[in-house]
Formats: C-alpha cells, structure tokens, sequence
C-alpha cells in the first residue's frame, strides 16, 4: 500500500522540480511562455482588458495624453489607444498566424511531394521557387498587396506566398532524406503504397522541422506585416491592427507620440516572445 | 571551378529570366495604369486612348513583354512612362544610394555584431553573454521603421537637429551625405547588428563546444590562443557567408527606411512606381533588385568555395 | 478638439492673428475689376536669395499638356503661363492676353497678345505659338487630360502677329477661365513635333513663366530659376526655388522645426498643432476651392433609388464630420465650395436635404422598402488622410439610420479606374476647379455624352441646367440658373459636398509676400521674396 502511494507525490515533487530548475536554466523560455499566454488571453478575452470599445469615435475627446482613463492616451478622432491596441492583437496576430499557416501547409504539402516523387514536376516547382525567393520577402509582399489592393484577404495572401518557398523547400529537404532512408525501402518490399509512406511515415517525420520554421518565421512575419500596416497596405481603417494604429500615429509623433509609441511596443513585445520560444524549440531540435 | 561558375551563372540566367517574366506580368496586373493616373478625374476616353497607343499598351501582352525583354537585352530599360527620364538612369541614381546604404549598414552590423557575437559566444551563458543577447533579441523583435521614427523624433526634440533634406551624393559632400543617413543607418545597423551577433554566437558557441577546443582549455591552453588559431578560423566562413544574406535583408529593409527618411533609393523608386503605374520604372527597379540579390548569393557561394577547402575539392 | 492643450491653442490663435481668415474673400463674377496679377506686388520687396519649399506630394510629371495631377499643376503654373490668370476673385484676367473682344452672338473671341514676351529659350512668343499651343492641346488625338475642357472650341486661328482668334460651336461664358493655367500653357509652335518632346519636358521648361525648370530629380527635389527674359519688369524677386520632396508628415514637420525648410502647404491642416508656437514660424490659413464630398454612384443598388440618397444626405452631419476630418481648419459646404459660396453659391439656409434629420431619414429608408436598413462599402483613398476619420465618423451616423456601412480602402490608381468608367458605387473624392460653376459642375454632372457623369446621375433637368448656364453672358442670370441647378443637385443627391478644407500654409518669418491662390496651386512664389 505504501509503496503504491509514495511515488505519487515524490513524482509531483520531482516534475516540480524539473520545471524550477528548467526555468532556472532558460529564462527565456520562461518569460516567453508567460508574455505568450498573455497575449493569447487578450487575443481571446480583449474584452477582459478593457470595457472601451476600439471604434467609438469622440471627437471631443481627440489626441489625450496617456491618463487614468485612458492609459495609452487617445487617437485623433478620439478612440482610446489601449483599447485599440488590446483588441488589436487578435487581428494582428491572427493574420500573421493564419497566413504563416496557410504557407506552411501549402509549401509544405507540396515540398513534400515534389521531394518525394522528384521529376519533372520537381524540376518545375523548384525553378518557381527559386524565382520567388529572389524576392527580398518585404518588397515580394509590397508588390503582391500593391497589386491586388489593400484588403485583408489580399494581405494574408501575399504574407502567405512570401515564406511558402521556405516551407517548400525544407519539406522537399526533409523528404528527400527521408526517401533513401532504409525504412522507405523495406515499407515499399511488403508492398504498402506510396502515398500511404508518405503520408503516414515521411510526413511524420518531416512535421518537427516545420513546426520549428513556423515558430522561427512567426517574429519575422509579424514585421513584414506591420511593416505593410506602416506603408498602408495592410488592415483597412477602423479595424484596429498594430501596423495600422502605428501608420496613422506616425504623423502625429511631434504632437501625440503615445499614438505610435504604445502599438510599436505591443509589436516588439509580441515578436520578442515569439523569438524566445523559437530559440528554445530549435535549441531542442539542435540537441536531438 | 570553371564549370562550376558556368553552371550557376546558366542557373542565375534562367531564375532572372524568369523572374522579369514574373515581375511584367504582376506589373500588368495592378488595376488602373499610368494614363487612368495622368487623366485624372478630367479628360475624354479620345485623349486616353491616344495616350494607351503612345505608350503601347494597346498591344497584346505577350508582344508588349518581347518588346520589353528585347530591348533589356540590349542594355535598354526604356523611359520612364510619367517622368520621360531613361529607367537605366533613373534607377542607376537609385541604386547607388540604397547600394550606399546597404553597405554602410552592413559595415556597422558587422563592426558591433561581430565583435559582441564572439564576445558572447566566448563567455557564453555569463551575464556578458546575457547583456547581449538581451540586445540582440530587442533589437530583433523591434519594427525598423517604428525604431527610426523614435530615433528621427527623439534626435530632433534633444539636439533640435535633423538630416538635410535634399540628398547629396558622396563625393559632392560626404558631411552633408553622411549627415542624411546617420538616422537611417542607424536604424537599420541596430538591428542588423543584433542579427549579426546573435549568429556569430551560435557559431563561436557550437566550435568552442568541439571536442579538442574543449581538451585545450582543459590541459590550460589560454582562451586567447585557441581562439585566434581554432576559432575564428572555423567561424571566418559563416561569418563571410552571413554578410550576404545580411546584405539582401538590408535590400530589403532600405524600401520602410527610405520612404520614412525621403531617401531617393531603389524603395521609393519602387513605392513611387507603383503608385504612379510607371511600369518601365517599376520594372526595371524590380529587375535590378532581383539581379543584385542574385549576384550577392553567387558571390557568397564562390567565396565559400574559395574559402573551404573541402567544398573545393568535392 | 476642444480639450486640446489651451496654451497651444492660444498660441495657435496668435499665430493666426494677421492672416487672412475665410470669408475675407469674394469671388465675384464681377468683369472690369483691376486685378494683382499672382498676388500683391510688395513695396519694400527686395529681390535675391532662394526659397526652400517643402513639398508634401511629388509631381508624377512637370508636363502641363499630358498631366492632370494637381500636384503638376501646383509647379507648373509659375512655368507656364496661359492667355488668361484665374484670379482669386473668380475674374479672368489677361495674362499673356492684353485685351479680348467678344462677338454679337458670342462665338468668335478675339484676343490682343501681350508684347515683348520671350519663353525660356530665349524666342520671343507670336500669335503663331499661341495657336499652335491651344490648338494642339484641343485635339483629343494629343492624349491631353484637358482636352475636353476645350471641345467648344472649333479653330484657334492667327489674325496677325499679336491677334488670335477662337471660334466656339456653342456659347461659353468661361472661355476666358478656362485659357487659364490648369492645362496647357503657351509654348513655342511645333514644340510636340518632335517625339522625345513629351520626354523632355520633365527635364527642360519651353515656358515663358517667371521661373523655368532647372531639374527635377525623381523622390527628391525640383528646381526652379528665376527666368531673366521674363516680361513683368522686375519680378520674381527670388532667384530660384528649391522644392524637397518629403512625402510623410512627420518628417516635413520634424524638418520645419529645424528650418530645414522655408515654407511648406500642409496637406491636414491639424497638422498645425504641432508646429504652432514654434518662433520663427507663422501659420497662416487660406480660403480653398477644394471640397471633399461623398458620392453616391446610381449604378450601385439601391442608390438608384432617390430616396435612398436623400436618407443618407439626411443622416450625414457634415458639421461633425468636418471636425474629425481637419478639426476647425475646415468650412462645412451647402452646394458650393467655399472660395465661390459668396459669388455663385446657394445660401445654405435654403439649401434643401440637409443633415442631421435621422427621424426623417428613416421615413424615407421605409419608404423606399429598407425600414431595416442594409448594408453599405464606403470607398476611400489610400493616403488621403481625411478619409480615414470621417470614415469612421460617416459610418457612426450612418448606422442611427440603420445602414451599416463597411469601409473599403483602395489604392488611388484602383480608384481613379473605377471613377473614370462610372463605377465609383459609394465613395468619399476630394477634387478641386477653377472659380467658375461651369468648370466647377459641367464635366461632372452633365449627363453624356457632353459631360462625363461620373455618377450616372442622368438628370436630364440638371443637364439643360447647366447647358444654359453655360451659355449666358450676364452674370446675374447667371448665378440665378446655377442656384437652381444647385437645387435640383441637393434634392437629387448625386453627391454630398462636405467641407472645403482650408489651406494651411507654414512660413519661416524671413519669407515674405506670399500668398496662398485659393486653387492650392503656387501662383503667389511669384510674388515672395526673402526679407534680408
């Protein structure tokens, strides 16, 4: 009886433990876990946060220095900083999730399975994908929103094109590696289809290695994308997006910097977290 | 070597190729051209039409391309569409600026990066190692642009100071050139510097881990020794390596930086272009930043080549 | 705005004190009236010395024949020089013209040339040029933007060296304005034979305007000399002007703190908040002939439905708009802008459809089957900084009415393409014309093909309108047909004229003279000189 009740609590102990001394040991990751959870919370529950509204104009009310009311101060037409930055991590952070998801499917997808097949079909995506990461990513997602328009859908499209040669070619590596691989062989002598190693075995492998991308581009996909907000190709006005707020602040600086100072933190904050835990999982990856 | 170098150059042709083809055909997609822009809300669908035939856009597209490419094949990217100033001139002007930019920015990466990604790597997890990777990461995750605004506004309200306005090319006068871009390239450098360090660490980091480095400083060999006749020698190449890939971020960085600092760089050309639906211009400034890109990634492969004797030899 | 800092406001309110305030001005249609060419000439005037001009917007091209960007035009009238001067009082008065005479029936204008002018190459200007010029820019095969403000005319002919006549297919009362600066100019005859010409012009002025172009580096600067042939003795006082291109707000402001620049126009008049109070810098505000308005486009349902347009007229409170828009910079508009509202305008206490009536508006929306409301894409403009909040105020009002409206912004080019082929839907503009009601309204709301009608508005009533006021001489029946043109326009709503935004101008206290035209374009550099 005894022996079956210690364990359970010298475990707790030890989890305890490991995870106090992990922490010790990787502050960053700790800090990043923690700034990360609380931006998923806002993004969640901005109502939480603030009660305000990120679209109520006061005109009265136009370009307030940060107060008790109004901690980030308040816009040119009145709406109140904070909330616009609260109820802006949602948009911002969902575009860049989505749009890094969407490349990491579809360049991953395919990189997988012009790696595992080859061919001509290879030989073609790899030549279109060289094509496009000629492209420094900013000016390929300045030209792609300038040529489709401002508009979000537009927007996720071109963030999505910009890293989908990344994912391409790191899914058409892995698989490449994966295809000479012993157990590729013995799977295909017992007769089981190539598209079911594929996708049962290969793609299982090859699956960490995106994940690790996705994590490691995430910081520098929200860049690209306040960076279109600044030149006005990103999120349309009201909605609140980061880049957005801090394009139309920008030229209130002299005047009301809290306009442009607080949503360049919220991005620095968000990309700062997102680049820890990143150094923490490829730290993983580099060990194994 | 030799066929080397041919293969790549045939391989770089091709991707260029390619991309011009890529970049006519988004060009030719952005609604409302160059004569919508120069109507305005006046003028009769005579007088734009008439204006359409001057600039052949009345042709099919594929002859407008040929007739294009032809002409970039001879050294001939056109006039511009709204200024009647030749693209290759326009875009020469442009690229010596950003290429002036990107150079400097990479010299001050490389003179803060280097030195403080060694630093780190060396006393990796003291709290030196710390302190600067603390910078690092700050300076990773801040927007370039959202940096040089604060930096253009904070100079302004402390020094009362800021850059000329008109741009001066260098050998007019290199005080009133280095005083336009000091902000710019400080922005910049800031965080091409923190990108710098943060990758000369990992390297130093990962050598000095290697079994024999570890041995020496066991046996009491001075740091100092194995690290100038071990280390550097093994982190010389990524190092060399990263000074391209740095390069091409700049190249990219330059088109925020240099519409906020109204520097006439290949950015603003771009912007300006796209705007204006100057598609000689737009066309020839892509064009130009693809080939740079290009050939900066072809250097860096050749010098690795010469660099490492084993990439030589297989 | 009201809770703005008092010590800046105050200090706004001083800096304002000794500017010229709106409504200072009337644009009569007067005729013999003396007018300043350009601006006052000033009596302690002391020539030299350049002028550092900061320039928000770049010219896309100096070329006056083939451009329509008002940003062009803003340079090129101190270029290029046409036979009339739109003065701001809303007179034409003889520029490169000395005198004219008109015909019984009004067809055929004759027009005595001024003498002694030289163009910038040095050649002296004939009735020769002069009808080569007008000539050339009338026929549509040129590709030129104003084109179509000259189909009336059906031959510029030489009389002798210092006469040309025009000859008109219908009756124009706004010749003379429209021989103004906008489009066009006098260059030397056979100037566009040649094919690079066109190519040139952005490099080389054929002008015989008080400056002429010495460069213009793209993203960077333009800079003007003054003309040493020019025929006014003894102008410009400045030697040159250097226009630097800085295309964002911040900096232009940065840099008029730090004297980098002279003089600057800025383009959102709040923008004054931040350099009001700075020594060394006066503010000054101007009336405008611009106007912002929001239009209503028929071919986008329901708006083809009259009701509709007039429950929108009915909700929007331009008042409330106006401030977010430009703050107290602005003057809220009935049918007119603001620099003619005295001259031509309808007083806006009889101006019918006007906000904010939200109880009325929802009759008519019920009325018109939509008791429920529906749902509205508002057009804006990429960079038009207004736009941004008055969108967001427009769509508060909108939605007491129950229309909920989704605000769509789209690059200018995207813009311009849509507009241009009638298919503009719902959308804000920001547009601008000479002071002339025929000018202001023909091209626009006439229905085709005579005008344009951008808003396929396709009022029949409108458009007799407006050809007869057109027609008539006497500025008296005149302004009585164009108030009731103005009626039918405000209760059929094609468009809501909003606010004229007033033009906001920054100074270094060294420059002196210079006075803002109401169009926005820079006639008055000709007048400014730099105190010692």
């Amino acid at each position: 009886m005894a022996l079956n009740v210690s364990p359970a609590p010298a475990a707790r102990l030890t989890t305890t433990g490991r995870l106090m001394r992990s922490a010790r040991r990787e502050p960053g990751l700790v800090l990043s876990l923690v700034l990360l959870l609380l931006l998923l919370l806002v993004a969640l529950f901005p109502q939480l946060f603030t009660p305000v509204s990120p679209l109520d104009v006061a005109i009265d009310q136009a370009m307030l220095p940060p107060s008790p009311e109004h901690w980030f101060g308040t816009d040119d037409v009145g709406r109140d900083v904070f909330a616009r930055v609260i109820h802006g991590t949602r948009v911002t952070l969902s575009i860049c999730a989505g749009s890094l998801l969407i490349s990491a499917l579809v360049g991953g997808a395919v990189g997988l399975v012009s790696g595992y097949f080859g061919g001509w079909f290879d030989q073609v995506l790899g030549r279109i994908v060289d094509v496009l990461l000629s492209f420094p990513p900013i000016i390929l997602g300045m030209i792609i929103t300038g040529v489709l328009g401002p508009h979000v859908g537009n927007l996720i499209l071109a963030l999505s094109i910009v890293y989908m040669p990344v994912f391409f070619r790191i899914a058409r590596a892995g698989a490449l590696g994966e295809v000479g691989k012993t157990y590729v062989e013995a799977a295909r002598s017992v007769g089981i289809r190539e598209r079911t190693i594929l996708r049962r075995h290969v793609t299982r492998n090859v699956m960490p290695l995106l994940l690790t991308q996705y994590i490691i581009l995430f910081p520098m996909i929200l860049q690209i994308q306040a960076a279109l907000g600044f030149l006005g190709l990103g999120v349309q006005p009201p909605t609140p997006d980061w880049g957005a707020i801090l394009e139309q602040g920008k030229d209130y600086i002299l005047f009301a910097p809290w306009m442009s100072v607080f949503p360049g933190l919220a991005i620095l904050v968000a990309a700062l977290a997102l680049m820890l835990l990143g150094r923490a999982v490829q730290k993983r990856m580099d060990q194994r | 070597m030799g066929s080397y170098l041919l293969k790549r150059l045939a391989a770089s042709l091709l991707t260029a190729l390619l991309a011009s083809i890529l970049v006519f055909l988004l060009v030719r997609m952005v609604p409302g051209d160059v004569v919508a822009q120069m109507m305005g809300q006046a003028g009769g669908e005579n007088a734009a039409a008439a204006l359409r035939e001057f600039f052949g856009l009345d042709q099919p597209i594929y002859m407008q391309y040929l007739a294009w490419i032809t002409h970039v094949l001879q050294g001939d990217l056109g006039v511009s569409w709204t200024r009647g100033i030749p693209v290759a001139t326009m875009v020469g002007q442009a690229f010596l600026v950003t290429l002036e930019i990107a150079l400097l920015t990479l010299f001050i990466a490389t003179v803060i990066g280097v030195p403080l990604g060694i630093l780190a790597g060396i006393y990796e997890n003291r709290p030196l190692d710390t302190a600067i990777q603390s910078f690092n990461i700050i300076g990773l995750s801040a927007p370039v642009f959202w940096v040089g605004l604060m930096l253009l506004v904070g100079v302004s309200a402390t020094f009362s100071w800021s850059p000329p306005l008109r741009f001066v090319t260098p050998d007019r006068s290199l005080a009133d050139n280095l005083a336009i871009l000091a902000l710019p390239i400080a922005s910049l450098g800031l965080l091409q510097a923190a990108a710098y360090s943060q990758f000369v660490r990992q390297n130093v980091v990962s050598a000095m881990s290697q079994e024999y480095v570890r041995t020496a400083i066991a046996k009491g060999v001075p740091v100092r020794g194995i690290f100038f006749k071990h280390i550097l020698r093994n982190v010389m190449i990524p190092i060399i390596t990263f000074m391209g890939l740095i390069l091409i971020q700049i190249l990219g960085g330059t088109v925020i930086i240099e519409s906020l600092f109204a520097l006439p760089g290949l950015g603003r050309l771009l912007l300006a272009a796209i705007e204006t639906r100057d598609y000689p211009v737009l066309q020839g400034a892509l064009l130009v930043v693809v080939v740079a890109a290009m050939v900066v990634n072809l250097l860096v492969d050749l010098t690795y080549r010469l660099i490492d004797p084993r990439v030589r030899v297989s | 705005m009201r809770h703005l800092d008092r010590s800046r406001l105050r200090g706004l309110a001083r800096a304002l004190v000794g500017a010229t305030m709106l409504g200072a001005m009337a644009l009569t249609p007067a005729l013999a009236q003396e007018v300043s060419l350009y601006g006052p000439a000033a009596e302690n005037a002391v020539s030299g010395g350049r002028l550092n001009m900061g320039l928000l917007l770049e010219p896309p091209g100096l070329d006056p024949f083939h451009q329509a960007a008002d940003a062009r035009i803003r340079l090129t009238v101190l270029v290029y020089q046409g036979l009339f001067y739109e003065a701001a009082n809303g007179t034409a008065a003889p520029l490169l013209a000395e005198s004219y005479e008109v015909s019984e029936d009004g067809l055929v204008y004759t027009i005595k040339l001024r003498q002694g002018v030289t163009f910038h190459n040095g050649k002296t200007m004939t009735a020769e040029d002069v009808a080569y010029s007008y000539n050339y820019i009338r026929n549509p095969d040129n590709g030129s933007p104003g084109a179509g403000d000259f189909s009336m005319v059906e031959n510029v002919e030489v009389v002798d060296a210092n006469t040309v006549r025009f000859v008109l297919s219908a009756r124009n009362s706004s010749l003379p304005m429209t021989l103004g600066n906008k489009y066009g100019g006098v260059v030397p005859a056979g100037t566009f034979d040649d094919e690079t010409a066109k190519n040139r012009i952005n490099s080389e002025s054929v002008g015989t305007g008080p400056f002429k172009l010495v460069e213009f580096v793209p993203n960077s600067h333009v800079t003007l000399e003054r003309h040493e042939g020019y025929w006014e003795a003894g102008m410009p006082y400045l030697d040159g002007i250097d226009f630097s291109i800085l295309p964002n707000s911040a900096s232009m402001l940065v840099a008029l703190r730090n004297q980098r620049v002279d003089l600057v126009a800025l383009s959102r008049p709040q923008d004054v908040q931040q350099v009001a109070g700075v020594p060394g810098l006066t503010v000054e505000r101007w009336p405008s002939l611009a106007q912002t308005a929001i239009d209503l486009g028929s071919e986008l349902k329901p708006l083809d439905d009259v009701r509709v347009r007039q429950a929108i007229s009915l909700a929007v409170d331009k008042a409330e708009i106006t401030r977010a828009a430009v703050g107290e910079y602005g003057t809220v508009l009935g049918t007119m802008t603001a620099g003619m509202q005295e001259a031509w305008g309808l007083p806006l206490d009889q101006v019918p459809m006007q906000g904010p009536d939200r109880d009325k508006a929802k009759a008519l929306l019920a009325e018109a089957g939509y008791p429920d409301g529906f749902n509205l894409t508002l057009t804006t403009i990429n960079g038009f900084d207004w736009m941004d909040p008055a969108s967001v105020t427009l769509k508060e009002q909108l939605n007491e009415v129950g229309i909920n409206l989704d605000i769509q912004r789209v690059d200018l080019g995207v813009w311009v393409n849509n507009f241009r082929s009638s298919q503009m839907g719902f959308t804000f503009n920001d547009w601008a014309s000479q002071p002339d009601p025929n000018l202001l309204f023909y091209r626009h709301f006439h229905a085709k093909p005579d005008g344009a009608d951008f808003r396929n508005w396709n009022n029949a009533e409108a458009s007799a309108l407006l050809d007869e006021g057109r027609a008539e001489p006497d500025p008296a029946v005149r302004k009585d047909i164009y108030n009731r043109y103005q009626m039918v326009m405000a209760e059929s709503v094609p468009t809501i004229m909003l606010y004229s935004p007033d033009h906001v101008t920054v100074r270094s206290d060294k420059v002196q003279n210079f006075v803002q035209h109401p169009t926005g374009w820079y006639f008055g550099l000709a007048r400014t000189f730099l105190a010692k």
